[in-house]
C-alpha cells in the first residue's frame, strides 16, 4: 500500500514540455470539446436540486412567495437545536474512539504482527464491517441490543446482572447507536492508518531505535509526522458522516426514545416526510448543503489528496 | 529482556484477538439466527450454536415474502446505475487525465467530484423527491438510476482518475506518432490497458449503489420499484419481528457487496479514500 505522491505538474504540463507540441492550443480545444457535453449535463443535473430547493424554500405551497419565512421557521424550531446537539454529542462519543482504537491496533499490529499472511487476513477481516450495507448493520445490532431477544440482554442475563433497555432507554440508546458508529468505522480508521505506517521509511525507525528512543518517542517523532494527514482525512471524512447519519438509526430506535437519537438527518426526514413540511425540510437542506460546502471547502485544502 | 517482550508479543496477541472475536461476533450471531427454525425462535434462551442447517429462512424472505422482486429491482438499478456512471466517469476523466488539460480545470472537476461526497442524502433527496415526482418518475426505477448514477461519481471520477494517471502517456504517444488517430490510439492502447482499473470500479460502485437506502427509501413507494434494502428495513421495523427472518434478510443484503468487495479487495481502500491510499 502506499501514499499517493503529490504531483508538481499536470499531465498536459508534462506533455506539452516533452513533445513541445505545436498543435498545443487545439489539443486544449479537444479538451473542452470532450469534457463539455458529459460533465456540463452531470454537473447540471446534481447542482438543479440545489436550485430547486432554494425555490421550494422561499415558497410555500399555494401561498407562493413567501420570503424567508420557511427559514425563520426551520431555524425557530428548538427541536432543530437538540438534533444538532445530540448529533454533536454521538460524534463526541464514537469519533475519539474510532480514531484513536483504530491507531492503537494499527500500531500494535504494525509492530507485533510480522507475517504477511497474517497482515493480509487482518485487511480482510477489517474491510468486512466497512462494506457491509448500512441497513444489514442495524438489522446485526438489532439482535445485539434486542431487550428480549438481543444477545447482549442474554449474556448479561446469565451472569446474573440487570437486562438493560438499549434501545429505548435516553443514555444508552444514544451509546448503542453510537457503538454501531464504532463497530464499522474502527476498522476504516485502522486501515487507512495502517497503510499510512507502511510509507514510514524504515531506515529511520532504525536510526531512532539505535539511538535508543522509546516506543512513544517513535511514534510521535517519526511515525506521527507521516500519519497527520492521514488522521485529518479520516477525522473530515467521519465529520461528514456523522452529519449523513440515517440508516443504521432509523432501524434501530426510528430516532426515538423521545429525541434522544434524532440526529440531524433524521429530524429532516422527520420534517419532511412525517410531518410532510417540505418548504420546511427545503429551508433546512439549503441550510445543511450550504454548510457543507463551506465546511467542505475549508478543509479541502487540508485533505492529503492529489488534487491538481 | 527478552522474556518480558515475549511475553508483551503473547499479550499483544491476545488482544488482537480479543478485538477480532468482539468484531466478529455479532455478525456470526446474524448467521446463526438466521438458520433457526420457529421452535427455537421461541426457546427461552437463544442458542449461540446453529441447531440445524434450516434454511427456511431464506426460502420465506425471498419467496414468501416475495423479496425476489426487490432483488430484481436492486440487481436493475445497480447494473445500470452503474454502467452509467463508469461511463460518465471515464469520459470526465479521459480529457482531464490524458490531454493537456489546465491544472486549474482539472482541479475544478476533481473538486467538484469531492464536493459532492460531502453533500447528506437527506439534503439532497428533498429537492430529487419533489422533482421526481413532478416528471412522473416517482415509484419509478428510473428515478433510482438517475439519482444513484449521479451521486457515485465522485467515487468512480475518482477512482478512475487514479489509475489512468498510472498508466504512462508514452504508450498512446508512440501509437499516434505511428500515424493512429486518437480514438485508434484510444481503442488499441488505452482501453485494453484500463480494462482491470474498470472492473474494479464497476464492481466497488455497484456495491455501494446495493447498499444504498436513503435514495430508495424515500423515492419509492411499494415493491414494483423498492430495493431488497427498503425490504431489510420493513422486517426490521414491523410491529412484531420474525428474527430468523429479519436476519436472513441481512444475510442476503450482506452477502453481495461482501463477495464484490473480497474480489476488488485490493482497490476498495483506494475507492473509500478517494485515491489517497494506493495499493500497489
Amino acid at each position: 500500500m502506499n501514499v499517493a505522491p503529490s504531483r508538481s505538474m499536470t499531465v498536459g504540463a508534462r506533455v506539452a514540455m516533452r513533445t513541445g507540441w505545436s498543435r498545443r492550443t487545439r489539443q486544449e480545444r479537444l479538451v473542452y470539446k470532450l469534457l463539455l457535453p458529459v460533465f456540463g449535463t452531470v454537473f447540471v443535473l446534481a447542482t438543479i436540486p440545489f436550485v430547486m430547493a432554494v425555490i421550494e424554500a422561499l415558497t410555500a405551497g399555494s401561498r407562493g412567495f413567501v420570503g424567508f419565512d420557511n427559514f425563520a421557521t426551520a431555524l425557530s424550531n428548538p427541536l432543530l437545536f437538540e438534533s444538532i446537539k445530540q448529533t454533536a454529542l454521538y460524534a463526541a462519543i464514537a469519533l475519539p474512539v474510532e480514531i484513536l482504537g483504530g491507531l492503537g491496533v494499527a500500531l500494535l499490529v504494525h509492530r507485533v504482527v510480522r507475517s504477511a499472511a497474517l497482515r493480509a487476513a487482518i485487511y480482510v477481516l477489517a474491510m468486512i464491517p466497512i462494506v457491509i450495507p448500512q441497513i444489514a448493520v442495524g438489522v446485526v445490532f438489532r439482535l445485539v441490543y434486542q431487550p428480549d431477544y438481543g444477545i447482549l440482554n442474554v449474556l448479561l442475563g446469565r451472569t446474573g446482572a440487570d437486562q438493560l433497555l438499549w434501545l429505548s432507554s435516553p443514555p444508552l440508546a444514544m451509546i448503542a447507536t453510537a457503538s454501531v458508529d464504532i463497530w464499522q468505522w474502527t476498522p476504516f480508521v485502522y486501515l487507512v492508518l495502517f497503510a499510512g505506517l507502511q510509507t514510514v521509511p524504515s531506515e529511520s525507525v532504525e536510526a531512532a531505535q539505535v539511538d535508543g528512543a522509546s516506543s512513544w518517542m517513535q511514534f510521535r517523532h517519526i511515525e506521527l509526522p507521516y500519519l497527520r494527514p492521514l488522521l485529518l482525512l479520516v477525522l473530515f471524512f467521519r465529520l461528514a458522516d456523522v452529519v449523513r447519519v440515517f440508516d443504521h438509526v432509523y432501524v434501530l430506535t426510528g430516532g426515538g426514545p423521545g429525541t434522544t437519537t434524532q440526529y440531524l438527518s433524521l429530524y429532516i426526514y422527520r420534517i419532511g416526510f412525517q410531518f410532510s413540511d417540505l418548504s420546511q425540510a427545503s429551508a433546512l437542506a439549503v441550510v445543511v448543503m450550504a454548510a457543507m460546502t463551506i465546511f467542505y471547502t475549508i478543509i479541502s485544502r487540508f485533505l492529503p489528496a492529489d488534487r491538481g | 529482556m527478552r522474556r518480558s517482550r515475549r511475553s508483551t508479543r503473547i499479550a499483544t496477541a491476545g488482544l488482537l484477538l480479543g478485538i477480532a472475536i468482539l468484531f466478529a461476533f455479532p455478525l456470526y450471531y446474524l448467521v446463526v439466527t438466521s438458520l433457526k427454525t420457529k421452535a427455537e425462535l421461541f426457546a427461552a434462551v437463544p442458542s449461540l450454536v446453529p441447531q440445524a442447517l434450516n434454511l427456511a429462512p431464506y426460502s420465506s424472505v425471498l419467496f414468501g415474502r416475495g423479496f425476489t422482486g426487490l432483488l430484481v429491482n436492486s440487481v436493475i438499478v445497480g447494473l445500470s446505475a452503474t454502467v452509467l456512471a463508469v461511463l460518465v466517469a471515464f469520459a470526465i476523466c479521459y480529457p482531464i487525465t490524458r490531454l493537456p488539460a489546465s491544472r486549474r480545470l482539472r482541479g475544478f472537476v476533481l473538486n467538484w467530484a469531492m464536493s459532492l461526497r460531502f453533500l447528506p442524502p437527506i439534503a439532497v433527496v428533498i429537492p430529487y423527491f419533489a422533482i421526481i415526482r413532478t416528471i412522473g418518475l416517482y415509484n419509478e426505477l428510473p428515478a433510482l438510476i438517475l439519482v444513484y448514477t449521479i451521486f457515485n461519481l465522485p467515487l468512480a471520477i475518482w477512482m478512475l482518475r487514479g489509475f489512468l494517471d498510472e498508466i504512462p502517456l508514452e504508450l498512446e504517444q508512440a501509437a499516434l506518432v505511428d500515424g493512429a488517430s486518437r480514438w485508434q490510439a484510444f481503442r488499441s492502447v488505452l482501453l485494453p490497458l484500463s480494462r482491470t482499473a474498470i472492473l474494479a470500479v464497476v464492481i466497488i460502485v455497484f456495491a455501494f449503489d446495493w447498499a444504498e437506502f436513503l435514495f430508495a427509501f424515500i423515492l419509492t413507494a411499494t415493491p414494483q420499484a423498492q430495493t431488497f434494502p427498503v425490504g431489510v428495513q420493513g422486517l426490521v421495523t414491523q410491529f412484531e419481528i420474525i428474527w430468523n427472518d429479519m436476519a436472513a434478510g441481512g444475510v442476503i443484503a450482506i452477502i453481495i457487496p461482501l463477495t464484490l468487495m473480497l474480489i476488488a479487495r485490493r482497490h476498495v481502500m483506494t475507492g473509500l479514500t478517494f485515491g489517497v491510499i494506493r495499493e500497489k
